[in-house]
This record gives structure tokens, sequence and C-alpha cells, in this order.
């Protein structure tokens, strides 16, 4: 049980591009500035400010403390910090708020990955005895899921072509999308594999990006916005880093996080999954058995502009925003850390009844 | 074609990691060395690559080990078309979960095959063991059966207990604007900084905003200042002899505060002042090199630490009076 109700207040977001040519900390005052300005509150206002980042990611030790200058240097902010996606960040936020002692949270996600070669950064986050020394990277992982899909009959190629093409068809209408194209699936099975089964247009671009979002208390969402899109539950689970232990055509983790959360998927009208890869789309649905009547990744999702640190909060971000406009009542958002959706968060968000 | 407004940076992030391995990756990294594979025993089942824990449990595992392979099946596998850097080899090869014979659970791992045609589920693979070995999970990598050469391995002496792993990763961006607007003045022997619409403080560079206002700054807030200032802070740096070191003689290394700034040129160091004669509130000026022995190759997007480039040639005295400290008591 909740002790505190909280909503979403306001959110803003940049577009998805594969090169920013300034600094994180200026696309983050962009935001902050928006949020601010749209809710009418003083930077003072804010309780409690928490941005998720990665230093590794362009290569700059400790720009996570130069990002704090995107919340504006004075007042000093309460502020907190985690080396993960800042979906994982408004995880952190909403237990926060419900200590029941300030009302406001302003979380962010930001990062650049243009600057280094994400191929090679990422296996740093793997095992460092068995996986990281052979450079086993998120792409080839995402392959080697493809492959365990087929092999168990749980998809086809054609499977995670439609997942693109459908994607990109629904980015065409999403203004921050970096990749949007209206394309066939059987125009996309002509493509060379990269990581077979998959092809290039299997993965995410390569993005950069940020995005932020205002949380608050009941009444004080009551008092700043009309239309609050309340954060019905939140719950986050990951499974092991060892491929070997995990079947990688399920998602356990997101199963039990659905569990704790009493999660319904008939009463979903719509999910913003962490795509980063066509077959986790598969996998979500089976494992979270979601059905027709669910819209997925209205936005087009990661396939479509991955900015990384940032791309599971978007989530929850687009699907607020479809919330609010009255293109549904209730929604999943997603966000996934590690390969292979090896961490998986689930966030239930749901319009004024 | 390089425009001349951008300037491209790259550099090199570099940490050697060592790390201890306890008792159970120490003896299978150790094995991996001698040309075997060791998995584990947790209750009816082996692990492989082993781990300290029952995964189901979290209980800590008696270090039970046992033989596997070096014949394994392929359960399922990748074609990697295009080879990172970071991978262990630079032609096409597949990723594959390997479950090796004896073993329960599979091994994530290199496999070299002639091509993807020479690939499937299912199939048998063997542990090639690399000439050179280390007490490293790069020391194997697998092939298909009939591949395989039958290699004499040397043991190795003592037992592998520390792995290290040097991470090398590289960057490459162009300055942000700000940043290379001010390198580009630097070559034109100019200081250029930054005047917070807001506030009106002067940062050298600026950062394209104004933390304090929250302000976004763009060009039309660029400032030129002068080439004259006030040293408010200084240290006297004694070289130690090291490798690489060129510096020989006590010298000075001063904060600056350029006339008009609300932040100083830091480590700027002056060898035409003798360091005894070197005083808080001295008031100098930047003489800049000839235009052709000028560089910016030492600015880069660095937020911590701000270099003038190599454009100075010293800093010299103006001739003025000192600035009493009492009127530079934000700038210390």
């Amino acid at each position: 049980m909740l002790a505190e109700e909280i909503a979403i207040v306001a959110y803003a977001q940049t577009p998805c591009v594969r090169s920013y040519p300034d600094t994180e900390p200026s696309m983050l005052m962009g935001l902050v500035n928006q949020i601010l300005e749209e809710t009418g509150l003083d930077r003072h206002q804010i309780d409690f400010t928490i941005a998720g980042s990665s230093d590794y990611l362009s290569g700059s030790p400790f720009c996570f403390i130069a990002n704090v200058d995107g919340f504006g240097a004075w007042p000093p902010v309460y502020e907190s910090h985690v080396e993960m996606d800042g979906a994982w960040a408004l995880f952190e936020a909403f237990v926060r708020l419900q200590m029941g002692d300030i009302d406001l949270a302003l979380v962010a996600g930001s990062g650049k990955s243009s600057p280094g070669t994400p191929r090679e950064i990422f296996p740093l986050q793997a095992d460092p005895y068995v996986h990281a020394p052979i450079g086993l990277d998120p792409v080839s992982v995402a392959g080697l899921q493809a492959s365990a899909l087929l092999q168990a009959g749980k998809a086809s190629e054609r499977d995670f072509a439609e997942v693109v093409s459908r994607s990109r068809r629904d980015a065409l209408s999403n203004p921050y999308a970096q990749v949007a194209k209206d394309i066939p699936a059987e125009n996309l099975l002509e493509e060379p594999y990269y990581a077979s089964p998959l092809r290039k247009h299997d993965l995410p671009p390569i993005s950069d990006g940020a995005s932020a979002m205002l949380i608050a208390r009941g009444h004080r969402a009551r008092e700043l916005c009309e239309k609050p899109v309340w954060i019905r539950g939140i719950d986050h689970r990951i499974e092991s880093h060892h491929l070997g232990l995990r079947d990688l055509t399920d998602s356990p983790s997101s199963r039990i996080a659905a569990r704790h959360l009493g999660l319904d998927p008939g009463s979903l009208d719509m999910a913003e999954l962490c795509v980063r890869y066509s077959p986790e789309e598969i996998v979500l649905r089976q494992a979270l058995d979601l059905g027709d009547h669910t819209r997925i990744n209205p936005s087009g999702g990661p396939l479509c502009g991955h900015p990384v640190m940032a791309t599971g909060l978007t989530r929850v971000i687009e699907l607020a925003r479809r919330i609010r406009a009255g293109e549904a009542g209730r929604g999943l958002g997603h966000a996934a850390s590690g390969p292979a959706l090896q961490q998986n968060l689930l966030c239930i968000l749901e319009g004024e009844s | 074609m390089v425009a001349m407004s951008e300037f491209p940076t790259s550099f090199t992030l570099e940490y050697p990691y060592t790390r201890t391995l306890g008792p159970v990756i120490g003896p299978f990294l150790t094995a991996l060395r001698d040309g075997r594979i060791l998995g584990i025993r947790c209750g009816s089942r082996v692990l492989c690559p082993p781990l300290e824990f029952d995964p189901e449990t979290g209980e800590t595992l008696s270090p039970d080990f046992v033989e596997v392979g070096p014949m394994g099946c392929v359960e399922f596998w990748t074609w990697i078309a295009e080879p990172s850097r970071k991978h262990p080899f630079r032609e096409p090869f597949a990723f594959a979960q390997v479950k090796l014979d004896g073993a329960d659970t599979a091994m994530t791992h290199a496999v070299k095959a002639s091509g993807p045609e020479a690939m499937s589920n299912g199939m048998r693979v063997k542990a090639q063991f690399r000439e050179e070995r280390t007490g490293a999970i790069s020391d194997v990598y697998f092939v298909p059966e009939a591949d395989a050469l039958d290699m004499a391995i040397e043991p190795g002496e003592g037992e592998v207990e520390i792995s290290t792993h040097l991470i090398s990763l590289t960057f490459d961006e162009n300055l942000y604007p700000s940043r290379a607007r001010y390198a580009q003045g630097l070559l034109d022997g100019k200081f250029i900084g930054q005047r917070s619409p807001v506030s009106g403080s002067v940062s050298i560079p600026g950062k394209g905003y104004d933390p304090m206002a929250r302000v976004l700054m763009t060009e039309a807030d660029d400032v030129e200042l002068a080439p004259t200032g006030t040293a408010t802070s200084f240290t006297v740096i004694t070289p130690i002899q090291y490798k690489g070191q060129t510096e020989t003689e006590p010298y000075v290394s001063a904060s600056i505060f350029l006339d008009g700034s609300d932040q100083p040129l830091t480590m700027q160091n002056i060898y035409n002042i003798p360091v005894d004669e070197f005083r808080e509130g001295m008031r100098l000026r930047a003489i800049f090199k000839p235009v052709a022995e000028r560089n910016v190759d030492n600015v880069d997007n660095s937020w911590m630490i701000f270099t003038t480039g190599n454009v100075i040639e010293r800093w010299e005295p103006t001739g003025e009076p000192d600035v009493p400290r009492e009127e530079f008591p934000e700038q210390i």
C-alpha cells in the first residue's frame, strides 16, 4: 500500500540526436527551465532533485557533478544521483516522497553517447572476470537473445522486422524521434545480418538526449496542474548477470515486478516498453501477457531514439503525455538496464478518473 | 574537411583494473591457464563458469570443482559480422552459449568458425587454448569439432590470484561551441569570455550558460577581455625530477583575474619573474607568442580544468601599483 499518492505534474525532453554539439548540463538546463515555467514554480521550491547519468558514456570523470549546473547552482539543491537510467531516479524520488515530509521532486536522466563507442563501453558493466575481457556487448547479447527466441519457436525473424516497421512508422509522428520511416517488414528482411539473426535496424540508434519530470504529492499535484497523471505503482527487479543462468526467452524479473504491483494486463490501454532491440518487445509482451488491446510504443520507442540514461524515463514521459491527452486511461511504463532485459522497472500510470 | 571554427578533440581514457579473484574464480582461471576448464558443484548441478554462491539461494558454495569439457554443445549463437576492438577476434566470429560436457549451465564465449554456415544449434565444439595464456577468460575460445587441433599445454606456475584488465576507451568530439570560440580567440591573441545576461558576471572560458542564474548563453553573450589582470593567488612549484619532467627550476603558478572577469585563469606558469619577487595583487599583462607559434592543442572540453592553450609567451608586470588585497576579497 502506498502511504502517499504521487502524480506526474510536468515533463520535458530533448529531441534524440546523433550528436548534440554542446554540454550535457545545457541539455538539462533547457528542460528544467521549461518545467519551472510551465508550473510557475521557483527553483527554490523544489524539495529534492535526482539525476541519472553515467560518466563513462562521454568519458568525463565526475561530469555527473557538472550536471548539477543544469538544475541551477543556486540555491543549493538537496540532490541525489543514480548511475542508472533516469527511471531509477524516478523510483528513488517516488520512494523519497513516500516519507511525507516534502512535496516536490525533480527527476532527470541525460546522456551523450556520441563521443564514445557504446559497443566498447558497455562490456564494462558486464561480469569483469568472464564477460568484460571478451568484450561481450549488448548488441551481441541481443543477438543471442534473438537466436534463443527463434530456437524456442517463440518468435520469427519476421516478428522482429514487424516490431521495427511498426515502431519506425509510429515515430513519424514523434517530434523527438531520431529515426522514423514508413518501411514494410519485407524490405527490412532483405538487409544483411549484423549480429545474426538481427540486422542493424533491430538495434537502437546511437543518441544524445535528456528528459526530466516533476512529481508531487497528491495535494500539490492538484494545485500545480489541471491533469495530474497518477503513479499507481512502481517496482523493479533484476536477474543474474550470467546468461547461462537466465532463460533469455522470458523475463521473470518483469513478471515478479508485475506481480508485486498487482498488474492486470487487461486494464492497460497502452504500454511504453524500453525495447532497445526488437526481440525485447516479444519477450516483454509474452512475459507480461500484453494483449492486442494494449497499444505498444506509440512513440516508436527506443528503436527510434535511445538517449542512454534517459531512455527509460522517457518511456514514462511518453506514456504520461498520451494519458494527459486522453489517448489512454491507464498504461504501463517500462525501463530496462543491462543486456537482454537483465533488469526491469515497471511503472503504472493512470489519468484522473 | 574540418571547418576552421571546429576544433576536433580526441582522448583516450585508460584505467588498469586489478582484481583479486577469490576461492572460486582464482582456481577457475588458474585451470584455464593450465589448459583445463572447471565447473563447480551446486547441489546436483555443475555450474560453468563457476560461481561462489548458489544462484537460487545465495548460499556460499564449497570449492568442489569438477573438470568439464573440453568438448561441448552450442545451445544457440549469433554471428558477429563486424567485431568491435574489444572482441577476441578481428575477423567475424560467433558468440555462443556453450554447454560443456559435464556442465549443466552454458558459458557465453566466442566460437571461431569459417562462417555462419559452419554454425548450428546443437553443434559440437571444442575448447582451444591460446599459446600465450595469462589466467584470463580470453585464454580460451571454441572451434567446431572438426577444426580442433590437439595441443600440448604446459601448466604454469603458482596460483592465479589477481586479474588485470586495462580499460582503454577513446572519445572523439568537437570542442563545445563556447569553448571553440574561446580557443579561436586564443589563436587570434584575444581572451574571449561570456557575460551573463542576467547577473552581468563574466566567466572565461564561458560555459555556454550561467549556472547561477540558470540561463543559456550564446555567441551574442561573448565578450573580449583585455590582456591585463591581477594575480590573486599563487604557489611556487619546486619541480621533482621524474621521467618526462621538463622543469628544473622553481617557478610560480598563479591565478590571474583578467580585468572585468569574475573567474580566474588558473595555473598560469610564470618563469620571467623571480619567485621571491612575485606578489599577490601584482598587475600583469599577457604577451602572446607570434601567431605561427600559437596552438590550442591542449584545450579540451574538460569542465574542471581550463588551459589557455600554448599561446602566451609570458606574463609581464605592467608597472602599475599592486592591487591591495582588500580589493579582491572574493577572488582569493
